[in-house]
């Protein structure tokens, strides 16, 4: 179990996310970062998809109340412990009571994830323990975690998973290319000047400071905007030109509906990457296929599945030794 | 406004990105196009319709976003299930019309800031301004923005004006408010740019409800000066 002492800029508890409840206004919200999100959960045992915290930038200090393992997944954080000991990501730490961590801040992404035995027990509302602070739903009492709260593995007292380390035969980013982040065109191409789609992959874009889990604003040339158009459904990753030409990208946490033309869409397999980009970092965009976004997301899942399985092997290793030693 | 028969479809479906589609009846706010968007919903979501890797429908004024999962159902199948629905719901009886909820609503004074603008830049009294929002039953055409907030209309051309030039930062839960030919309801306090008229006691998002919201897409809305 540990308890928050800061919870740095932003922690909240996410899972997978609530899809299927957007026509009565409710976003998927959900870890910015799902890869990030399966890597801390396949390493402490738990769903891919199973409630972890999201720590946003540096700064979040915690204790360690009873003896546990604790796995980081997402960005590198500069997890330490209160004795130097560097955390690293991408593997689980058998961590005493009594010791501290904090996360000293970040060279490259935004949002780590800190999982716990077989998940962390949350509030789930409407199927998903995923925290969405504007309705107050999910995580705990939909709400943003702050100093006190405690934060309890599903498996409390499970420490079989220490010392593993995310398998060296799987790739441990989401895509293998990290070239500009893809996009499909459309769908409302006809309410925009045809150049749009060229222009936003021909330009270097900035993240704005005003970009949060509902969406990443965009600064660089403007694109000439289209007309406004009857709102219509928006899903995460979506990347709407407002009058401004200055493109905003949906997250998580993003509006149901939209009526600004919509002149591409991020695929499945690309918004882990969204979700670790920081205000004042450059980014590129370059136009996809959609059967080759497909593709992407289904090597993606593969990598993932084999992921999991390469770690059931190891902790069954690791607890065989165990009783070996015994 | 026109009806019915007046209104021409031209159906078209495109994607959103690589695990969605939309199909858009048309471009304008009209009530039987919104009729049309949520018969194609009700076709789509009806159980002896159910099809492997389709997921919730999203209606709008005049589209129906459809999310699939393109490797259980492949984007061409997904597109003809769309199809067929539209064409059912084309050939299909009108939907019974939906569950009519009255609202009742503070109007003017604290609970209402805007009512006296509203009724000075409209050319009403305050008394005709609150009569006309009162007078007539709505539809939700679609629920989104916030949790639960339903986008209401149609609106009296009497009452239409633009947004707010600056939005408010924040907005009382339970306010009433216009905007163009519509009226919307906030559910939460949230930042807001629509004028606000009234404001009403009526809980429109819980949590522990089935569904949670109170008005869903398609219901009927009056609104009681109280």
């Amino acid at each position: 179990m540990l308890e928050v002492v800061d919870p740095g800029l932003l922690l909240t508890l996410q899972d997978r996310g609530r899809p299927g409840y957007a026509h009565l206004g409710i976003p998927p919200s959900g870890a910015a970062d799902v890869w990030g999100l399966a890597v801390a959960n396949l390493l402490a045992g738990a769903p891919a998809g199973a409630p972890a915290a999201e720590a946003t930038l540096g700064g979040l200090e915690i204790i360690v109340r009873e003896t546990c393992l604790i796995t980081l997944g997402g960005a590198d954080l500069g997890a330490e412990r209160d004795d130097g000991l560097a955390l690293a990501t991408g593997a689980a730490h058998r961590l005493p009571g009594g010791s501290r961590i904090r996360l000293t801040g970040s060279r490259l992404g935004l949002r780590a994830y800190l999982g716990l035995a077989g998940g962390i027990v949350a509030d789930r509302v409407l199927g998903s323990a995923a925290t969405y602070t504007p309705a107050t739903i999910g995580g705990m009492d939909g709400r943003a975690l702050r100093a006190g709260d405690l934060l309890t593995p599903v498996r409390r007292g499970d420490l079989a998973g220490a010392g593993l380390s995310w398998p060296s035969g799987v790739a441990p980013h989401p895509t293998t290319d990290a070239g500009p982040i893809r996009f499909v065109p459309g769908p409302d191409l006809r309410d925009l000047d045809p150049v749009v789609v060229d222009a936003l992959a021909a330009a270097t874009w900035r993240i704005g400071r005003a970009s949060d889990r509902m969406g990443l604003r965009l600064e660089g040339p403007a694109l000439p905007a289209g007309r406004e158009i009857v709102s219509h459904a928006l899903v995460p990753g979506a990347i709407q030109l407002p009058s401004d030409g200055q493109p905003v990208v949906v997250l998580a946490d993003g509006p149901t509906v939209g009526g600004y033309p919509v002149l591409g869409v991020v695929p499945r397999a690309e918004m882990p990457r969204l979700g670790q980009l920081r205000p004042g970092d450059a980014v590129r965009f370059r136009a996809q296929d959609a059967d080759r976004a497909r593709a992407a997301w289904r090597a993606q899942q593969a990598r993932l599945a084999s992921a999991g399985a390469a770690l059931a092997a190891d902790a069954l290793w690791l607890s065989l030794a165990d009783l070996a030693g015994a | 406004m026109p009806d019915a028969a007046s209104i021409r479809f031209r159906p078209r479906i495109e994607r959103v990105g690589d695990a969605a589609l939309i199909l858009t009846l048309g471009d304008e706010v009209a009530p039987a196009v919104n009729d049309l968007v949520h018969r194609v919903v009700a076709e789509l979501a009806a159980p002896a319709a159910a099809v492997a890797g389709l997921a919730a429908p999203v209606p709008a004024y005049a589209s129906v976003l459809v999310p699939f999962d393109p490797d259980v159902l492949p984007e061409e199948a997904a597109r003809a299930t769309i199809v067929a629905a539209v064409s059912r719901a084309l050939d299909g009886p009108l939907l019974p019309p939906g569950t009519l909820v009255e609202i009742p609503v503070r109007y003017g004074g604290r609970d209402g800031p805007d009512l006296a603008e509203v009724a000075d830049r409209t050319g009403h009294s305050e008394v005709d301004v609150v009569a006309l929002h009162a007078g007539r039953e709505y539809r939700v055409f679609l629920v989104g923005f916030a949790p639960g907030f339903p986008y209401l209309g149609v609106l009296p051309g009497e009452l239409e004006l633009p947004r707010r030039a600056t939005p408010r930062v924040r907005v009382p839960a339970g306010s009433v408010a216009i905007a163009g030919r519509q009226t919307g309801i906030y559910p939460f306090a949230t930042p807001g740019g629509w004028h606000l008229i009234g404001r009403t006691d009526a809980i429109l998002w819980d949590t522990r409800r089935e569904p949670p919201a109170l008005l869903v897409p398609g219901a009927r809305v009056r609104f009681v000066p109280a």
